[in-house]
């Protein structure tokens, strides 16, 4: 468990938070993915005055996650490159490189699934 | 009408591949869309196979621009999940360590800007200054580029009493060779018509794209993490942001070059206040949790995650590095510049590929 880390539990509430965040004058920092029970475990990480807020969201084996990239553009990169590296796929990305951020049609599939 | 036009990954001005789609229309950039893979490394999935010490081995090459701040950032994160704080000293030769590699990489980044305008003779001289800095660290640390100053616990090499000679003697040469360059970055007629009103962005605009380092702080926002509790010795060596608030291409160098003076006083005031004692603890057992570290590398803020599970090596490890935070940036800074102005708005993000991609 992260310092001042809060647990989210629906993409809905995920996408109510980060609005909520970004009004409060919050920092996208990144988000982190990491493999859990089957699914995905991912945290969000913003910044505001030097202190950091973490969002933990659990995403279920077989989910499509949401893309915050319509909240904040600069997540684009990295939900991308979740999509490369876990073989995820993430619903409204403002930009869909489909799984090709850094990946050729030729290199292994999902290297960190 | 809009014509498409590939913008790298082989450019004379990007010293590391990257493309960029721009779509123009009359000698207008209307929609700019990056394209990455060039130099993709999969770092994080191959420090599987390292235990927690290599591993800060693998981040010193993550980058070589920024590669000391990459193995002190990996070392403290890893700290974080043992608990421990280290030796005073090793603090301080963190600082000094890292304040001049931030040194060489800004005048790096000055020549290659000075080379993106067409300022060779300017190019040439960042770069002989920058080598002062270099043969330093190669006397201090054994190598230009990889110092492996850093490991988890403190420090793994110390600065003799030579190696303290040595380095305020190249500050005092080097501080009236940047004064010079200064002059021609500032003030120069040429210089200003180039960077001047080009590639704006707000205060706010930089802050909700999330952009880091100068590229932040060129738009007027007080940013730099060396203010953070991570970095309490900052604040007794007198630190100060370098902040510009226009928010274009010439805000952007005035930031880096302030941020030498800055990082001259900083090693001068570390060098004074270098306290006596160990340079490392033992560390014992392995790590295990979660922690984040975040210090500001000479492109901004990079952000270590780590988990660990009680086992040697780490079960994760992700880094968001400075170029990967100011790339989307691009999106936003491209549109309505003209297509010759584009390589001098791409290099004052200060691009570094290796890092984006890892």
């Amino acid at each position: 468990m992260l310092e001042n880390e809060v647990e989210i539990k629906s993409s809905a509430e995920l996408l109510k938070t980060v609005e909520g965040l970004k009004s409060d004058g919050y920092r996208y920092a990144t988000m982190i993915c990491l493999k859990a029970n089957e699914g995905h475990d991912f945290i969000y990480i913003f910044e505001k005055d030097y202190k950091l807020k973490n969002l933990r969201y659990f995403v279920k084996p077989g989910e499509k996650p949401k893309s915050v990239s319509g909240i904040y553009l600069c997540a684009l990169l990295i939900e991308n490159e979740y999509q490369d590296l876990f073989g995820l796929t993430f619903e409204g990305l403002a930009i869909d490189y489909k799984g090709h951020l850094y990946l050729t049609p030729n290199s292994p599939k999902a290297p960190l699934a | 009408m809009t014509t498409v036009i590939p913008f790298g990954p082989q450019h004379p001005v990007l010293p590391e591949p990257v493309s960029l789609k721009l779509e123009i229309d009359n000698d207008v950039v209307v929609g700019a869309l990056p394209s990455l893979g060039y130099v993709h490394r999969g770092l994080e999935k191959f420090i599987d196979t390292k235990d927690y010490n290599q591993t800060m081995y693998i981040c010193e090459r993550i980058c070589g621009i920024c590669s000391a701040l990459h193995g002190i950032t990996y070392c403290m994160s890893v700290e974080k999940l043992f608990n421990v704080e280290v030796p005073e000293r090793a603090q301080y030769l963190r600082v000094i360590n890292g304040e001049l590699n931030r040194l060489h990489s800004h005048l790096l980044w000055l020549g290659l800007f000075a080379d993106g305008f067409g300022f060779e003779s300017l190019f040439y001289e960042c770069w002989k200054y920058r080598e002062g800095v270099l043969d330093v660290l190669e006397r201090t640390t054994g190598n230009r580029v990889i110092h492996s100053m850093s490991k988890v616990g403190g420090a793994a090499k110390d600065l003799t009493k030579e190696h303290i000679d040595l380095i305020l003697k190249m500050l005092d040469t080097l501080e009236p060779q940047v004064k010079n360059i200064d002059k021609v970055f500032v003030n120069n007629y040429t210089v200003k018509k180039r960077l001047v009103g080009l590639g704006v962005m707000s205060k706010q605009l930089a802050y909700e794209a999330g952009t880091a380092g100068p590229t932040l702080r060129g738009s007027g926002n007080a940013i730099d993490v060396r203010e953070t509790a991570d970095w309490d010795i900052y604040k007794d060596l007198g630190f100060k942001p370098a902040v510009e608030k226009d928010g274009d291409c010439y805000a952007r160098t005035k930031v880096r070059i302030n941020e030498i003076y800055e990082s001259i006083k900083l090693i001068r005031n570390a060098i004074s206040k270098l306290p006596n004692g160990d340079i490392a603890i033992p560390i014992k057992g392995f790590p295990t949790g979660e922690a984040i570290m975040r210090t500001e590398q000479p492109r901004g803020e990079v952000v270590y995650y780590v988990k660990g599970n009680g086992t040697k090596n780490l079960e994760r490890l992700k880094i968001r590095t400075p170029t990967f935070a100011n790339i989307p940036s691009l999106l936003l800074m491209l549109p309505g510049v003209k297509l010759a102005d584009v390589p001098i708005v791409v290099l004052t993000i200060d691009p570094c590929i290796s890092c984006t991609e890892r």
